[in-house]
């Protein structure tokens, strides 16, 4: 399904992927954590190519999303088609205050695969009441709490019906009471088997959710296991390092 | 002192006249100088500094100079090269001066508009263009409304100034008028008040909009 | 180009400018101490100042800086107000920018946030004392930047007063565009005088900022 090669990107003389290998197969839910800036979160935007990476290849089901080949808009073609088939959730939500709830969701299939309004709102009422929002339709972004935006924010990456679905710190930014309303919804979607990729500094969530987990530290894995594995017998001091000091504070 | 409003009752026709004159003025300024100014705004925003730099260089230049120079200078420079009515020449000349203001205003909200926004957008898979059209040009007029539509308010002002070049608005009628009459004071006081009564209105209107506009940002 | 036209003409507009910037100045020092009037009465205990305030304020907002000057130096007679063109010039535009003065002044000062006059007055300072010593102070920065602003629709608003010939820089460049057939030559020159005056007023405007605001940067 997703597939990385090698991946190296660049800020600068900062190096902060230094060659990543990676595979997502179908249905499967993997949970990325490390310390900030371990590089974990430019991982997951490479995905999307809204890091453009300076080395390797990433494939989405067979196809390779970046394409150092392919100039101007050609390229545009390309990836404005490859990112239709992924779903991106923010850390900061990043709805658009200036659509209604149910616009937010129903912008993408309306523009970029000419559903009618008709049938595009009828999908868009179904996702808002699948995060348990659709009493929520008609107000603005501006209206809702932290929770409610990411909700919202995942019924609009939903909405494309993608292959895979990239989750980037969706909890970091809401206040601790909120966080549990976005999991149960990331949750229903697991059950249901979509492919996930999840950066995150839930441990326990990742441990609970995901059926891979990898750490990841200055630009590398350092450890890739099953979650029970990876949770409760960590192979590298790093990794056991992170742990000790993160489950402490999030147990 | 004594005041004699008779003469205004008897003008009224030719007044009111005036009055809609201003009115369909000032609503094609409003129309040329927001559309106009998104456009100049995109085009600056947008395009490399050597293409754009006529219009930063126009947008400073209508900024830092007075209107009615500008007026006088198309006026005379325009009604030089080509003959074209003084209405033509007063709507242009307000509307590229408003145009500049309503730029520059469109040029901080666009770039006001999050980095977030344009990432979300373009994950959603939307080109450039097409981000730019459903997500960062409504956002960036939303917020740009407060300062729009007092620039707006303000415009609607300089319309009595076209009267130096003899356009047919409230106040040109109103110097007919008085020229026949000797009644100055009388018309330029119903002047002011129906001023004030557009004036109302239009922050009444702004509060509305306002209002509605609010929970979009 | 017709650059010995423009050298020409130089003197005749210079000459122009400093009206402009003889009538903007004067219209700003009374126009500060009008709007100063406005905004003590804006927060007088007896109503009916408050009210005048309010509504003085509303209308010179309300109402076109040109209908007003028209209105005192062509209808001013009417009520036995007769004034040369230069100190109508002045007279209008001082308490033009006034209504519009005295909102940035009580803007600049509502900024001020109110936690310092609440520590003010516990310490025992009155309200002058406290507005004086306290609340202006901070204010100052802000004020000046916008009575900046407004000085500086003050100088391209006097180009109006060549309605009521003046002969301040607007009116002699119609004047010259008029006698020379040269709109091109006339207008730049003449623009360029504008930007210098504006520029000059941003930069004391500046000046007087960094001076205002030291404590900021200490």
């Amino acid at each position: 399904m997703v597939e990385l090669k090698g991946v190296k990107k660049r800020f600068g003389d900062l190096e902060v992927l230094k060659g990543i290998d990676l595979r997502v197969d179908r249905g499967r839910i993997i949970s990325i954590i490390g310390p900030s800036g371990s590089g974990k979160s430019t991982l997951l935007r490479s995905i999307n190519n809204l890091e453009v990476i300076d080395e390797g290849i990433i494939l989405l089901d067979g196809v390779q999303v970046n394409r150092p080949d392919l100039k101007g808009l050609a390229f545009e073609r390309h990836i404005n088609h490859i990112r239709q088939n992924m779903g991106m959730v923010f850390q900061h939500f990043n709805l658009f205050p200036h659509l209604s709830t149910l616009e937010n969701v129903t912008l993408a299939p309306r523009k970029l695969k000419g559903m009618s309004a008709g049938s595009a709102r009828k999908l868009g009422m179904e996702l808002l009441d699948r995060v348990g929002l659709a009493d929520k339709a008609t107000s603005y972004p501006s209206s809702l709490s932290g929770g409610q935006k990411q909700r919202v924010a995942i019924a609009r990456a939903l909405a494309m019906q993608p292959k895979v679905m990239l989750f980037d710190e969706a909890t970091s930014a809401l206040d601790p009471e909120l966080v549990e309303e976005v999991n149960r919804v990331m949750k229903g979607l697991a059950e249901e088997h979509m492919t996930m990729l999840i950066v995150t500094h839930e441990m326990a969530f990742a441990r609970d959710v995901s059926d891979w987990a990898m750490f990841m530290d200055g630009g590398v894995v350092v450890e890739a296991n099953t979650p029970d594995h990876l949770f409760s017998h960590p192979e590298q001091e790093r990794t056991q390092h992170f742990l000790r000091k993160h489950l402490g504070a999030h147990a | 002192m004594e005041f004699d409003f008779s003469p205004v009752i008897d003008y009224l026709p030719t007044l009111l006249q005036g009055v809609g004159v201003t009115l369909l003025i000032g609503l094609a300024v409003a129309v040329m100088s927001v559309v106009g100014g998104q456009i100049v705004a995109v085009i600056t925003l947008y395009t490399r500094k050597m293409v754009n730099w006529p219009l930063r260089f126009f947008i400073w230049l209508f900024m830092t100079t007075p209107l009615l120079l500008q007026l006088y200078f198309l006026y005379f420079g325009l009604g030089e090269l080509i003959l074209i009515p003084a209405i033509v020449v007063g709507v242009l000349g307000l509307g590229f001066h408003y145009m500049a203001y309503n730029a520059d205003i469109f040029i901080a909200t666009i770039k006001s508009v999050s980095s977030g926004q344009y990432e979300a957008s373009r994950s959603l898979g939307f080109g450039h263009l097409r981000t730019l059209f459903y997500v960062i040009l409504p956002q960036a007029f939303y917020r740009a409304l407060p300062q729009l539509s007092n620039n707006m308010i303000i415009m609607v002002k300089d319309i009595s100034v076209l009267s130096a070049i003899g356009i047919g608005e409230m106040v040109y009628v109103s110097q007919y008028a008085i020229s026949v009459t000797f009644r100055p004071f009388e018309f330029y006081i119903t002047i002011a008040v129906i001023y004030y009564l557009i004036n109302l209105m239009m922050e009444a209107g702004q509060t509305w909009i306002e209002r509605r506009a609010a929970y979009r940002r | 180009m017709d650059f010995d036209l423009m050298i020409d003409i130089t003197p005749l507009l210079v000459k122009a400018a400093w009206v402009t910037v003889d009538i903007s100045a004067r219209a700003l020092f009374f126009g500060f101490i009008i709007a100063s009037a406005l905004v003590a009465m804006r927060t007088s205990r007896i109503p009916p100042v408050r009210w005048f305030a309010r509504a003085y304020i509303s209308v010179v907002r309300g109402t076109p800086y040109f209908v007003q000057l028209l209105l005192v130096f062509y209808g001013g007679p009417a009520v036995g107000l007769r004034l040369d063109p230069f100190t109508c010039g002045v007279v209008v535009g001082a308490f033009n920018i006034g209504a519009y003065m005295s909102e940035a002044i009580r803007g600049a000062i509502e900024s001020v946030d109110s936690g310092q006059n609440e520590a003010s007055r516990s310490l025992g300072f009155g309200r002058l004392q406290t507005l004086q010593h306290i609340i202006l102070p901070q204010a100052a920065g802000l004020m000046i930047r916008s009575v900046g602003v407004l000085a500086i629709i003050l100088v391209k608003n006097s180009s109006l007063v060549s309605i009521i010939s003046v002969i301040e820089l607007t009116y002699q460049a119609q004047r010259l565009i008029g006698s020379t057939y040269k709109p091109l030559e006339v207008f730049t020159l003449s623009a360029l005088m504008y930007i210098v005056i504006i520029y000059a007023v941003m930069g004391i405007v500046e000046f007087l900022y960094r001076r205002a605001t030291r404590y900021a940067f200490l």
